[in-house]
C-alpha cells in the first residue's frame, strides 16, 4: 500500500489532466450505456406501436455516438499525454538518480539487472499509472452503470445476469498474472539461445579444431527445447484462460434468455427491456475482462515499483558537503594518510565476509609534478589508490589530501575537473572521436580538440578514419584498436588539462610503432602535472621518477628502478618475469619491420 | 492523406496477389512455403485437429446472436416455453462447443507452429556447423546468429498468427455475410455499406501506425543503448565529473522517445474511436431501416436484435485481416533468408575417397604453398598471406613461429588445420596431402589453444572435457593438474563444477587460458597449435602458465605462435615469417650466431631490459 501511495506521487503534477480525462470518459461511458437503453426503448415502439417514429430514436443513438466521439477523442489524448509524461519522469528520476550514485554502488550491481529496472519495471508502472488506472475506473464505471440501469429495469434479472461476472474479473487477473511471467520467461530463454548461438558462432575455430559439431548442436537443441517447453507453457495458459473468459459471459446471457425470456412470456418485462439487458451483457463482457487485466497490471506495478524504489531509496555515499568549496589553486600535491580501503558489496563470492581490504593503512606523499609508477602483481591495489584520490571511493579510515586539503571537504566536480584518467581500457562512448575528445570540456573548439589529439599522436590516424574527426565511435559505432581508443583518452585528458594525471598503462592492445608514439604523448602528456602510471611494462616504469611497489594492499618498496633491483627481490621478481617485456620481442621485430619498409 | 489511401488499397491488393502467386506457385516464395508446409507432414494428425478446433470454433463463434434472435422469435414472441428452453440449451451448447474448440485450436497451432520452426532452428545450425571456416569469416555473426533468432520469430508471427487470422477471420466474415443475407438481404446490403469505410480505416490506420510503432521502437531501443552505455561507462563518468551532461542527453533521447510516441497517441486516438462511431451509426441504421421493415412486418424484432449482435462479429475480422499484410512481408523476407542460408552448399567436404590416416605420427610438410583469403587470387596481386612457403617438421618438434603482425603466422597455423585449402602446393600431414584426408579424422587429432583462451559456457569440467566428453573424471583432474592449473581450479567457488559464464567470462585470462591448455592436453592430440597469449597475467600466473606449457609441448609435434622469449628459445626450430615468407629458420643459438634478423631483435631485447 505504502509503494502504490508513492506510485500515485508521480500523478501529482498532472491531477488536473488526471481528473479531466476521467470526467471525460465517465462522460463517454455514461454515452455507451446509454445506447443499449436506447435500442431498448426503439424495439418496444416498434412491438408497441403500429407507426412508431423511429428516427428521433436513431437520431438519439447517432447523438450519442458522436458525442462520445468526441470525448474518447480528448480522453485518449489528455491520458496519452500524461501517460507519457509519466514515463519521462520516471525514466528522468532513474537517470538522474544513477548519475547520483557513487561507483561503489555499481561495483555491486549487474549491469542487467539495473538495466531491467528501467526498461522491464518502469514499463510496467508507467503502464499502470498511464493507462491502468484509467481503465479501471472506467471499466469499473461502465459496469456500475450498466448494472444500475439493469436492476432499475430488473433487479432479480440482472442479479443473475451479473452472477458469473465476478469469475470473469478473476479469470482475466489471474491470466494477466500468470502469463505475463510465462511470456517474459519463454523471452527469456530466447534470449539464452541467442547466446548459446552466438557462443557457437564466435567460438567456431574451436568447436571445428575439436571436431564437436555434433556436441554443439546437442547443446543447441537442448535450448531449442527449452524454448519449446516454454513457450508450449505459455500457448496452454493462453489456450485455457481465452476460452474459459470469452464462456463466462454467454452463461450469462444465456441465463437471461431462459428466465427473462418466460418474464416476456408473461408479460412481467417488455421486449425492449429484455433486448437492453442483452446487449447490455454482450457490452459488458469487454470491460470486466479489462478490470481482470487492469488489476493483474496493478499487481505488477507494484511489484515493480518495489524493485525501483530499492534503487531510489539508496542514497548516494559521495556527495559534496553543503557549501563545500572548490578545491583550492596548486600544483597537484598528494597525500595519502593511513589509508584503510574496504569494497562494500561486491558481488557475493568473490568477496566474502572478512576479506582483506583493497588497501590497507597506507601513506604515500607525492609532491606536485612528480611522477610516481604504481608496480605489483593484479588486485594489489594499484587501481583502488589512484581512485581515492579522485574520491571515486570514500576509504574506510584514514585520509586523502589534495593540494593540502580533505577531499572530502570540497566541492566533487571540482576535484573531478583537475584529475584525469587514462584507463587500462579506454572507454569511449558512442559520439564522434571530436566528442569524445572534448568529454571534460564540450566548450572546446575544434583547434583545441585537434591540438590535444596532435599531442596524444591521434591526429594522424583520426585525419585517416572515414569521416575524421566527425567519425562516430565506441560500442555503437566504429570500432577502434586499443592502441587508437587509448590515444584518443590520452587526448581526452589533455584537453582537460588537470593538475593530476593518472594512467593505468594498457599492455597487450598496441603495436611497436605506436608504443613509440604514444611514449612520447605521454611524456608530452605528463609535463607540469603530477602523474600517476599504473604500469606493466619497463619501458613505461622508466618514464616514472620514482616507483612505488605495491603488494596485498600495501606499499612494500619505493626508489628507482636500480636501487629496488638491487634492494627489492619482490620487484626484482617482477621486473624478470611479471613485466610483459617478454613480450616485446615481438614488438620490437614489428617496430623493426615498420621501418624498414619506410 | 489522399496519397495513404491510394498505398492502403494497393497494399490490400498486394497481399491478394501476393497470396494468388503464392498459390499458383509463379515465384520462388511458393516452393519455399510448399517446403515449409511439407515439414508439417510428420505433425499432420495434429494439423488436421487444429483445423477441425478452427473451423468448429469459427461456426460456434457465429450461432449465439442467431440464436438470440431465434429465442426471441420463435420462443419469446410465440410464448413457446419449450422452444425458448430448447434454444437457450443449444446456445448453452455452443458457447461450450466454443470454448472448447478454441482451447484445441489455440493449442495445437502453438504446439505445431513452435514445433516446426524449432526444427527450422535446429536445421540452419546443424547446417552452419557443416560450413567451413571462411565461410564464417566473411559474414558478420550477427547476422548469421539473427537467422536463428529473430527471422525464425518473424516466421512464427507468420505462421501461428497469420494462418489462425487469414482463416479464422475470412470464414468468421463469410459465415457474417452468409447469416445476414440469409436473415434479410435488404437490411444485410445496408450494413454492408459501412464494410469499406471499416475497412479502409484500418488499412490507413495500420500502414501509418506502421512506421509511427516503429519509430518508437527505435527510440526507445537507443534510450535501453544509452542507458546500458552510461553503465558500463560509469567509472569514465565519475572520474570525469560528466554526471550533469549525460543527465542532458538522456532528457533529449527522452524528449524524442515522447514525441514519437505522442504520434500513436494522435493514431489511436482518431482510430479507435472512429471504430466505435461506425458501430453505432451502423446500429442506428438497422434500428431505422431495421425497425421499418419490423413495423412492416416484413422481418422479426429477432433479427434485428441479431443484427446488432453480429455488427462487432463483423468489425472484429476486417480489423485483424488488415493487419496481415505487415506480418505476411515480414515472415516472407525472413523465408528468404532463411533460405538463402540453406540453399549454401556447405564448402570443403571430405571427398568421398577420403582416408581415415589412423594414429599419426604428427610430421608436417609444406610444399610450395601459396594461400591468399581472397579466393580467386592472381598470382601478381598483393594479396598473399603465404607465399612459395617450403617447410619440414619432424615428428615431435616444437616450431616456434615469430613475426610481425600479418606476417602470417596464424594462416600458417589454419593451413595444418586445414581450415582453409592452399590455392598452391600441398599441406602434408604424415605424408598424406590434406586434402585427401578426413577432416574430423584429422581434426581429432589436433588441439589448438587459441590465443584468447575461448572458453564455452559451462562448468570447467565441461570445458575440459570438450574435445574428449567420455573423458573420466580421474583423467580431467589429471589434465588440470597436469597443467598446474589445479590451485586455482580448487579455489573456485565449486572447484571443478563451477560454472565459466558466457566465454569463459568468470574465469580472469590467465585462468581461462590454463583451462585451454588442459582442454588440448585431454584431447591427447597428435599435433599440438598454439597462439600464445599476450595478455597481461600477473607473475604467479604467468610461472604456472611457463609450466603448463612445457608439460604441455612434451611429446607431440608442436607449432607455437610464439610470444614468450622462454618458448621461443625452447623451440627444436625457429621460423622467422615475414611478408608471407620464411626470412630465416633455425635454432636460438644458431639463429644468433648467424647474425640475422632474429639476432639483431634478440640484442636489441636484451639491451632494453636492462636499461
Amino acid at each position: 500500500m505504502r509503494t502504490y501511495r508513492r506510485l500515485m506521487g508521480f500523478l501529482r503534477p498532472y491531477r488536473f489532466q488526471l481528473w479531466g480525462s476521467l470526467a471525460f470518459a465517465w462522460a463517454a461511458m455514461g454515452m455507451t450505456v446509454a445506447i443499449p437503453w436506447l435500442i431498448g426503448r426503439a424495439i418496444n415502439a416498434i412491438v408497441e406501436y403500429d407507426k412508431p417514429d423511429l428516427l428521433p430514436l436513431a437520431l438519439a443513438i447517432f447523438a450519442a455516438a458522436i458525442l462520445r466521439l468526441g470525448l474518447t477523442v480528448v480522453r485518449r489524448l489528455v491520458a496519452g499525454k500524461v501517460s507519457l509524461a509519466v514515463e519521462f519522469d520516471l525514466r528522468q528520476v532513474f537517470y538522474a538518480h544513477l548519475q547520483r550514485l557513487e561507483l561503489g554502488f555499481f561495483d555491486g550491481q549487474q549491469t542487467g539487472q539495473l538495466m531491467s529496472r528501467a526498461t522491464v519495471d518502469l514499463g510496467a508502472i508507467r503502464f499502470f499509472l498511464g493507462y491502468g488506472l484509467i481503465f479501471i475506473t472506467q471499466n469499473l464505471l461502465t459496469i456500475v452503470l450498466a448494472s444500475a440501469v439493469m436492476f432499475v429495469i430488473d433487479p432479480v434479472l440482472a442479479l443473475l445476469a451479473l452472477a458469473p461476472a465476478p469469475l470473469i474479473v478473476y479469470a482475466a487477473s489471474r491470466y494477466n498474472r500468470v502469463s505475463r511471467p510465462a511470456q517474459q520467461e519463454v523471452q527469456q530463454r530466447i534470449a539464452e539461445l541467442t547466446a548459446e548461438a552466438e557462443e557457437n558462432v564466435s567460438g567456431i575455430r574451436i568447436v571445428k579444431a575439436f571436431a564437436r559439431e555434433e556436441y554443439q548442436l546437442h547443446r543447441f537443441q537442448r535450448a531449442v527445447s527449452r524454448v519449446f517447453d516454454q513457450s508450449i507453457y505459455a500457448t496452454r495458459l493462453q489456450a485455457f484462460f481465452s476460452p474459459l473468459i470469452g464462456l463466462l459471459p454467454q452463461i450469462g446471457i444465456a441465463l437471461v434468455l431462459l428466465v427473462g425470456g418466460r418474464q416476456v412470456i408473461n408479460d412481467n418485462l417488455s421486449l425492449g427491456d429484455f433486448t437492453a439487458f442483452y446487449t447490455y451483457l454482450v457490452m459488458l463482457a469487454g470491460p470486466l475482462r479489462m478490470l481482470g487485466v487492469a488489476m493483474g497490471m496493478a499487481q505488477r506495478a507494484i511489484a515493480s515499483g518495489n524493485r525501483l524504489f530499492e534503487i531510489l531509496d539508496r542514497e548516494p555515499r559521495i556527495e559534496s558537503p553543503p557549501g563545500a568549496p572548490a578545491l583550492p589553486a596548486g600544483g597537484g600535491r598528494v597525500q595519502l594518510r593511513d589509508v584503510t580501503l574496504r569494497y562494500a558489496g561486491v558481488d557475493a563470492g568473490a568477496e566474502r565476509e572478512g576479506a582483506l581490504p583493497a588497501l590497507s593503512e597506507v601513506s604515500l606523499e607525492v609532491e606536485a609534478g612528480r611522477t610516481v609508477a604504481l608496480v605489483g602483481p593484479s588486485g594489489s591495489g594499484k587501481t583502488s589508490l589512484v581512485a581515492l584520490i579522485a574520491r571515486l571511493y570514500d576509504p574506510d579510515q584514514g585520509t586523502v589530501f589534495v593540494d593540502g586539503v580533505d577531499v572530502r571537504e570540497v566541492d566533487v566536480p571540482s576535484l573531478r575537473s583537475e584529475i584525469a584518467f587514462v584507463a587500462d581500457d579506454s572507454f569511449l562512448f558512442t559520439a564522434s572521436v571530436a566528442e569524445n575528445i572534448a568529454y571534460a570540456r564540450a566548450d572546446a573548439s575544434l583547434e583545441e580538440i585537434e591540438a590535444a589529439a596532435r599531442r596524444a599522436q591521434a591526429d594522424a590516424f583520426i585525419r585517416a578514419l572515414p569521416d575524421g574527426y566527425e567519425t562516430r565511435v565506441g560500442e555503437r559505432g566504429l570500432t577502434l584498436s586499443g592502441g587508437q581508443r587509448q590515444r584518443v583518452a590520452i587526448a581526452r585528458a589533455l584537453l582537460a588539462d588537470p593538475r593530476i594525471l593518472i594512467l593505468d598503462d594498457a599492455t597487450s592492445s598496441v603495436d611497436a610503432t605506436t608504443e613509440v608514439a604514444i611514449k612520447e604523448g605521454l611524456q608530452e602528456a605528463m609535463a607540469g602535472r603530477t602523474t600517476f602510471i599504473i604500469a606493466h611494462r619497463l619501458s613505461t616504469v622508466s618514464l616514472a621518477d620514482e616507483i612505488v611497489v605495491v603488494d596485498g594492499g600495501r606499499i612494500v618498496d619505493r626508489g628507482t628502478h636500480a636501487e629496488l633491483m638491487e634492494g627489492c627481490g619482490f620487484y626484482r621478481e617482477i621486473a624478470e618475469h611479471g613485466l610483459a617485456d617478454s613480450v616485446f620481442l615481438q614488438r620490437d621485430l614489428e617496430a623493426r619491420e615498420e621501418m624498414a619498409r619506410l | 492523406m489522399r496519397r495513404g489511401e491510394d498505398n492502403a488499397l494497393r497494399n490490400v491488393g498486394r497481399l491478394f496477389v501476393a497470396l494468388w502467386r503464392l498459390v499458383r506457385g509463379e515465384d520462388q516464395r511458393g516452393r519455399k512455403v510448399k517446403w515449409l508446409v511439407s515439414q508439417l507432414r510428420p505433425y499432420r494428425g495434429r494439423v488436421a485437429l487444429m483445423f477441425v478446433g478452427l473451423l468448429a470454433a469459427t461456426a460456434a463463434g457465429l450461432a449465439p446472436p442467431y440464436l438470440a434472435g431465434r429465442a426471441i422469435d420463435s420462443g419469446i414472441q410465440t410464448g413457446d416455453v419449450a422452444a425458448l428452453d430448447l434454444i437457450v440449451i443449444a446456445f448453452v451448447a455452443v458457447a461450450i462447443i466454443y470454448a472448447a474448440a478454441t482451447y484445441l485450436q489455440t493449442y495445437m497451432v502453438g504446439w505445431v507452429g513452435t514445433r516446426v520452426l524449432q526444427d527450422l532452428r535446429q536445421r540452419v545450425f546443424a547446417h552452419l556447423q557443416s560450413m567451413s571456416i571462411g565461410f564464417f569469416t566473411r559474414r558478420s555473426p550477427g547476422v548469421l546468429i539473427s537467422r536463428m533468432t529473430n527471422d525464425i520469430e518473424a516466421l512464427n508471427q507468420l505462421v501461428t498468427d497469420g494462418v489462425v487470422t487469414i482463416f479464422s477471420s475470412t470464414l468468421t466474415l463469410l459465415g457474417v455475410v452468409v447469416i445476414l443475407l440469409v436473415l434479410d438481404v435488404q437490411l444485410a446490403l445496408v450494413v454492408f455499406l459501412t464494410f469499406p469505410l471499416l475497412l479502409i480505416a484500418s488499412v490507413i490506420f495500420r500502414i501509418v501506425s506502421h512506421g509511427a510503432y516503429r519509430a518508437t521502437r527505435e527510440r526507445i531501443a537507443a534510450i535501453t543503448a544509452y542507458l546500458q552505455e552510461s553503465l558500463s561507462g560509469v567509472r569514465v563518468v565519475r572520474s570525469f565529473g560528466q554526471e550533469p551532461r549525460h543527465v542532458d542527453e538522456m532528457t533529449e533521447l527522452n524528449e524524442a522517445n515522447r514525441a514519437v510516441n505522442m504520434k500513436t497517441v494522435y493514431l489511436n486516438a482518431s482510430y479507435f474511436p472512429a471504430v466505435e462511431l461506425l458501430a453505432a451509426v451502423a446500429t442506428g441504421v438497422i434500428l431505422v431501416y431495421g425497425g421499418g421493415l419490423a413495423i412492416d412486418r416484413e422481418i422479426q424484432i429477432g433479427v434485428i436484435v441479431a443484427f446488432v449482435g453480429y455488427l462487432t462479429t463483423f468489425f472484429e475480422p476486417i480489423q485483424q485481416l488488415s493487419q496481415l499484410y505487415t506480418t505476411y512481408q515480414q515472415g516472407m523476407a525472413a523465408l528468404d533468408k532463411i533460405f538463402d542460408l540453406l540453399d549454401t552448399a556447405p564448402d570443403m567436404v571430405d571427398a568421398p575417397e577420403a582416408i581415415d590416416p589412423g594414429t599419426l605420427r604428427g610430421e608436417i610438410e609444406l610444399d610450395g604453398v601459396w594461400f591468399s583469403y581472397k579466393e580467386a587470387a592472381e598470382p601478381g596481386e598483393d594479396v598473399w598471406a603465404l607465399r612459395d612457403v617450403d617447410l619440414h617438421v619432424p615428428p615431435g618438434q616444437t616450431l616456434a613461429l615469430v613475426g610481425a603482425t600479418g606476417a602470417g603466422k596464424s594462416t600458417f597455423a589454419k593451413l595444418v588445420a586445414r581450415f582453409y585449402d592452399p590455392q598452391q602446393g600441398r599441406v602434408l600431414v604424415d605424408g598424406h596431402d590434406l586434402r585427401g584426408v578426413q577432416q574430423r579424422a584429422l581434426r581429432r587429432q589436433l588441439g589448438i589453444v587459441p590465443q584468447e583462451g575461448f572458453l564455452f559456457s559451462g562448468s570447467v569440467r565441461e570445458n575440459v572435457a570438450f574435445g574428449r566428453p567420455e573423458a573420466s573424471l580421474e583423467e580431467i583432474e589429471a589434465a588440470i593438474a597436469t597443467v598446474g592449473a589445479t590451485a586455482f581450479v580448487e579455489a573456485l567457488p565449486d572447484g571443478i563444477e563451477t560454472e565459466v559464464g558466457e566465454r569463459g567470462i568468470q574465469l580472469s585470462a590467465g585462468q581461462r587460458q590454463l583451462v585451454a591448455f588442459a582442454r588440448a592436453l585431454l584431447a591427447e592430440p597428435r599435433i599440438l597449435i598454439l597462439d600464445e597469449a599476450t595478455s597481461n597475467v600477473d607473475v604467479r600466473t604467468e610461472k604456472t602458465i611457463e609450466k603448463g606449457l612445457e608439460r604441455l609441448l612434451q611429446g607431440r609435434t608442436a607449432i607455437v605462435i610464439a610470444h614468450r622469449l622462454s618458448t621461443i628459445r625452447r623451440a627444436g626450430k625457429i621460423v622467422v615469417l615475414a611478408d608471407g615468407g620464411i626470412a630465416e629458420q633455425g635454432t636460438h643459438d644458431e639463429l644468433i650466431a648467424a647474425g640475422g634478423p632474429y639476432s639483431k631483435l634478440y640484442g636489441a631485447w636484451s639491451e632494453s631490459s636492462v636499461a
